[in-house]
Order: C-alpha cells, then sequence, then structure tokens
C-alpha cells in the first residue's frame, strides 16, 4: 500500500474507524482535562474547595467561579471551533469532578480518614451545563461569555446550598456559638492548617449584613464573564493547527 | 552484539519491574511529624513548653485524654519569625487520628485563633478524644501566623479498638442530636450523584453521534451550521430549562427544610488570660555559652545570685522541650517521655545551696545524646546562633523557681 492509498477499504469500515477515533480522543481529551483542570484548581481554589468550613458566603462564593470557569472556557472554544460541539464546560467539570471525588475519597479519606462529609468537592455542574446551552443557542462566544460566564458565577451558590446547607446549622460549643461546619474544622484535626489560614467572612460587604451571597454571587459573574474572554483566547490559540502544513489538512 | 544489547535492555527492565513491585512490600507507617527537622532556634526561641502532662498512654475509642501544661511565650522571640500575634493552639497527631474535642488556654475556649504576649506565660489544656486505633505520637503545638508551626514534645499514645465503633453525637441549637462523623453524607452523595447523571446525560446525548473526523470535515468545508439540528436546540433548552428550575427548587426546598443556619464563624481572641508564676528571686547571668560538638554537651558559665530569703539549686534547664535534670534537686515523675529527658544530664560545678544575697558563678553542662538526636545540635548552622532556655531552681521546701535565660552560643570542635 503506497502513502496515497486509502488506510480503509470501504464506506463502513471508515465509519468504524472514525468512531474509534473518536472514543480515543474523548477518552483522552477527558483524562487530559481532568488532571491539567484538577492540577489547576486545586491551586487556586485548593481550600476554599477542600474544606466545609471554608465555604463561606464571601470568597469561597466569590474565589471558586472565577478559578473554575477557566478550563470549560478554553475546551469550549476548541471543540466549538473545531467541531461545533456545546459540550467543552460539561466535559471539563465532569472530569474535574471525577478526580475531585478520586483524590476526596482515595486520599482525604482513604489515606488520612477525614469524614468525606467535610471535603467533598464544590459542585459546579449546575454552571457547566448552562454554559454549554448558552453555547448552544447563541451560537456565539461574546454571548455565551457574557451570559453564560454571568450564570455560571450566579449559579454557583445556590448549585451548592443543598449540599453545604445543613452544614451550616448552628451549635452552642462549650459556651461559643458555632456552625457544625467550624466544628468539623475544630474536631478533625489538620496540623497543617491551622485555624487563621481560614479566609472567610472577610472583606468590607458588611452592609449587606446577612444578604452578602448574592453580592458576592454577582462579583464573581461579573470577573467569570472576563476570564471566560481570557481562556477562551486560550482555548483557542492552543487549539491552532499550525504545525500542520497546509497540503495535509 | 544487537543480540546483548537487547537482553541486557530487557534485563535492565525486568529488573525495574521487580525492584519496584518489591518496594511496594515495604511501606513503614509515617509516624512522626518532622519535628526534629525544625530549626534549632525555633524550638529553643519561642514557645517554651514545660510542665507538660499526658493524662494517658493507652485510651480506646470513644474515650478521651487530654494534654495539658503551660507555655511560655519567650521575650527574645527571634526576629526571623513573625510574632505571635495570631496563633492557633493545635496538637501534631497524623491527621485526625483523634477528634479536637476541646481546647482551653487559661481556662477559655480557643476554637479560633488568638494574640499571644511575649514573656507571658499560659496555662492549656486539649480534651482529645480517640477516634483511629494505632500507636500516635501526640504532641503540643502553637501555630503561628508568619512563623509556621511551633511543634513541641511529643509521647507515643495508643489507640485501641475498631474506628467503626467511633461515634461524634453533637446536639445542635435546633435541638437535633447528630453523629458528626457521618452527618448529612447521603445528602452529599445525592446531589453529586444526580448532578452528575445529568452532566452525563448531557455528555451521552452528544457523543452518541459521530464526533470529530466528520464534524471537523464539515466545519472545516463551511457547513458547520448544519451540524446543530432544530432537535439538538430543543435538547438544549430542556436541560437549560431544567438546570435552572432545579437549582432554584432544590434551594427552596433546602430553605424549608433548614429555615435556621448561621455563617461561619471566624475571628481573633485576645486578652488570653495569662499564668502567674511565683515571682523569681533568683537573677541568672550567662558569662558564656559553648557547645562541645564531639561531647553532644552544652556548657554555660552562669553568674547566680539569689535574692531571696531561702537557700536555692539548679534542678532544670529545659530547651525545646528536651530536659536535663540535676537527680540531686529534681527527679521527674510525671511520666515524662523519655527520649526527651536526661535525668542525670544536669552537672553544677557547685551545686550546693545558695544562701539569700549570695552570688556564684558556676560551670553548668548539659549532656545527653538528646542534643543530637533532636538535632539542636544544628543551632551551630543556623543563622543566628543563639540558645536560650528556662532554668527551674529549687529550695528545700520544694518551691520552684523559673528563670529564662537566652545568650550567644560558640560551638568549639575539638
Amino acid at each position: 500500500m503506497s502513502a496515497s492509498q486509502s488506510a480503509v477499504r470501504s464506506r463502513a469500515e471508515a465509519v468504524q474507524v472514525s468512531r474509534t477515533f473518536d472514543w480515543m480522543i474523548l477518552f483522552t481529551l477527558f483524562c487530559a482535562v481532568l488532571g491539567g483542570y484538577h492540577i489547576h484548581y486545586m491551586l487556586t481554589g485548593g481550600d476554599w474547595d477542600f474544606w466545609t468550613d471554608w465555604k463561606d458566603r464571601r470568597l469561597w462564593v466569590t474565589v471558586a467561579p472565577i478559578v473554575s470557569i477557566t478550563f470549560p472556557a478554553a475546551v469550549q472554544a476548541c471543540l466549538w471551533w473545531r467541531y461545533k460541539l456545546p459540550l467543552g464546560a460539561t466535559l471539563s467539570v465532569l472530569a474535574l469532578m471525577l478526580g475531585e471525588w478520586i483524590n476526596r475519597y482515595m486520599n482525604f479519606w482513604g489515606w488520612t480518614y477525614f469524614p468525606v462529609n467535610i471535603c467533598f468537592p464544590s459542585n459546579l455542574i449546575p454552571g457547566a451545563l448552562v454554559l454549554d446551552v448558552v453555547l448552544l443557542l447563541g451560537n456565539s462566544m461574546t454571548l455565551t461569555a457574557v451570559v453564560g460566564g454571568m450564570a455560571y458565577g450566579l449559579l454557583f451558590y445556590p448549585g451548592n446550598w443543598p449540599i453545604i446547607a445543613p452544614l451550616h446549622v448552628p451549635v452552642e460549643y462549650n459556651g461559643m456559638m458555632m456552625t457544625l461546619a467550624d466544628l468539623q474544622g475544630y474536631h478533625y484535626v489538620r496540623t497543617g492548617t491551622p485555624e487563621y489560614i481560614r479566609m472567610v467572612e472577610k472583606g468590607t460587604l458588611r452592609t449587606f449584613g446577612k444578604d452578602v451571597a448574592p453580592v458576592s454571587a454577582f462579583f464573581s459573574a461579573f470577573v467569570s464573564i472576563i476570564i471566560y474572554f481570557l481562556w477562551h483566547f486560550f482555548g483557542r490559540w492552543f487549539s491552532k493547527t499550525d504545525f500542520i502544513s497546509d497540503d495535509a489538512t | 552484539m544487537k543480540i546483548i544489547k537487547d537482553k541486557v535492555a530487557k534485563l535492565s527492565f525486568v529488573a525495574l519491574l521487580i525492584t519496584m513491585t518489591a518496594a511496594m512490600f515495604y511501606a513503614p507507617t509515617a509516624s512522626a511529624h518532622g519535628e526534629k527537622s525544625q530549626a534549632a532556634f525555633m524550638r529553643m526561641r519561642t514557645i517554651h513548653w514545660f510542665d507538660l502532662n499526658w493524662s494517658k498512654e493507652e485510651v480506646a475509642i470513644n474515650d478521651t485524654m487530654t494534654i495539658s501544661g503551660k507555655f511560655l511565650v519567650f521575650a527574645g522571640w527571634p526576629e526571623t519569625v513573625d510574632k505571635p500575634e495570631v496563633s492557633f493552639l493545635n496538637v501534631g497527631i497524623p491527621g485526625p487520628v483523634f477528634i479536637r474535642a476541646g481546647s482551653w488556654i487559661g481556662g477559655q475556649l480557643v476554637p479560633r485563633s488568638v494574640s499571644l504576649e511575649l514573656g507571658e506565660v499560659y496555662e492549656f489544656k486539649v480534651l482529645l478524644k480517640a477516634r483511629r486505633p494505632g500507636d500516635w505520637h501526640v504532641h503540643s503545638m502553637m501555630n503561628v501566623k508568619g512563623g509556621g508551626p511551633i511543634i513541641g514534645p511529643g509521647k507515643w499514645v495508643t489507640i485501641t479498638g475498631s474506628m467503626s465503633d467511633f461515634v461524634n453525637p453533637v446536639t445542635t441549637l435546633t435541638g437535633q442530636t447528630i453523629n458528626l462523623e457521618n452527618y448529612s453524607l447521603d445528602n452529599v452523595y445525592f446531589w453529586h450523584a444526580l448532578w452528575y447523571a445529568i452532566g452525563l446525560a448531557w455528555m451521552v446525548y452528544w457523543v452518541r453521534k459521530p464526533l470529530f473526523v466528520p464534524r471537523h470535515i464539515a466545519v472545516s468545508s463551511g457547513k458547520g451550521e448544519t451540524l446543530i439540528t432544530p432537535t439538538d436546540k430543543k435538547a438544549g433548552l430542556i436541560v437549560g430549562v431544567g438546570t435552572l428550575v432545579l437549582v432554584a427548587a432544590s434551594m427552596a426546598s433546602t430553605n424549608e427544610k433548614y429555615p435556621v443556619t448561621t455563617p461561619l464563624q471566624a475571628g481573633l481572641l485576645r486578652g488570653m488570660k495569662t499564668y502567674q508564676m511565683p515571682e523569681a528571686t533568683v537573677a541568672v547571668k550567662v558569662d558564656d555559652a559553648t557547645y562541645r560538638v564531639p561531647g553532644r554537651a552544652m556548657q554555660m558559665t552562669l553568674t547566680i545570685t539569689n535574692n531571696g530569703d531561702s537557700p536555692v539549686r539548679l534542678g532544670e534547664f529545659n530547651t525545646a522541650g528536651v530536659r536535663f535534670l540535676d537527680p540531686a534537686v529534681h527527679v521527674d515523675e510525671t511520666g515524662y517521655p523519655d527520649d526527651l529527658l536526661a535525668e542525670e544530664g544536669l552537672s553544677v560545678s557547685d551545686n550546693s545551696p545558695l544562701a539569700p544575697g549570695e552570688s556564684r558563678t558556676v560551670e553548668v553542662t548539659a549532656s545527653d545524646a538528646a542534643w543530637e538526636v533532636y538535632r539542636l545540635a544544628d543551632l551551630i548552622y543556623d543563622p543566628d546562633s543563639r540558645f536560650a532556655g528556662l532554668l527551674f531552681f529549687w529550695d528545700a521546701n520544694g518551691n520552684r523557681q523559673l528563670v529564662t535565660v537566652d545568650a550567644p552560643l560558640i560551638p568549639t570542635f575539638i
């Protein structure tokens, strides 16, 4: 067989090879995003995502969407620009959360015995689904950045509230009031994570009183829009095929 | 030649696999916390722990024990370490093998960070509840913001029983008694599984169609718009609206189920109650101090003046948790860890009772293998080669006085 001849002998075989190729790329992409996104998110979101006593109304709500909209934006750019596939955000977040769950269960619980109910990951899936849907329906990266990015930031807190609310029930403990999440952080000893390292409930949003979470979410949503644009361009740049000569494409 | 090379390569690969496999069978438990690696000057010149007591050496699952004692926040705190203005009383254990059921400084619960004053003594207690069986090295510990963890002396404690028996009951302010060990775990799994399933369904909807090659060809040839069908848009609309409805509905139902919730609690506790030690009537001046490397011994020339009204003798030198005792003056009966206790490690050239008003210059030697074992001898490699510690004097009635010393240390190598 010469180099100019096809590797397949029939249309059915071509379809079969194409499908095999689909699964191989999808699997590789899923694993690559899982690794890269996981490292990125652990380095930037880190403790806010690790521990329930870091999941507060201000900084967790602000930081988590901003640092997690990155890979979804980049992968969306690649898959939409090249393949018109509106699943980049969902694929990224599913990969991340699979990696996170493996990490939390195998490492946090399996090796160091922190109960899973103190170290479960944040839920990012609602925002990712809406990002993909806005891209599908709007067919516009700009619209996805503005509307999808905004939704991604705004949906984060309500998407997680059913999971963390039970841990915000107050308890009186030796004469002090704290939430069950605070008590978890106090009970389950972390020698390398002293209480003062926690960045929670800090900031200058005091005039909003107890309604600070929506304000934080809006701020996070605005910044998410900017980060979406930035990482969208990273995604486009990384999905270029400049290394392939024109006559080969 | 090629055959030989191939054989060598194959055998090398097999040897590598055997080595890696064999290594997996040797995985000793990591029990300590690197306390010996912490810079000697950090342990000698920051927090001085003393009068420590571990209430038990063996404890069953769900039973409790305490670590109690006192610590002096050293007045000669090193410049290279941030002052303990934001600190946290911790315990050095390998993860949550115990839960910290309570911790107090000066009788006040300290679940939050505290501000400590230089030169003051504080009394502390940590209540621990056994959770995971095994032999664990249990340390007192103070985390200092900008300074890192300052680990105190540690003692081996054995936890017996089965971790599956561990319970952590807590009664909330809404009157519900829960087991914090697994509280709300089903809820966590349920919501994560539900959303993951929805995400997977969205993925399956798209990956059941041909993906990369045909779509890339279509996009490259300008027919990308034909790849999105009206059915796709309807499916997207359903998923989008469904997501918003589910988020809103789940939030509303959660608020109904948990009408009383509060934000996380945080803040700094100031004005911690200090412990008043008896006023020291003994004055100590360090004339010189040397560390003799071959002999694992520190020698100090001290001029001691007794300004009190009863004769005193030097009985103990305590630095970095290592206690050097003169058994003729003081014998430890608290069960202090053996490796940190040099029961006959302190010798004084003239340790006869120092009469009131008398001043005497003596040679004091603190010698023990602990200098090497606990890497205190590494002090000579620190950028600020000063040592510090606590001297304890006793009178005939057993009254004790604490005096701190802080001076340059000169190493000798012959």
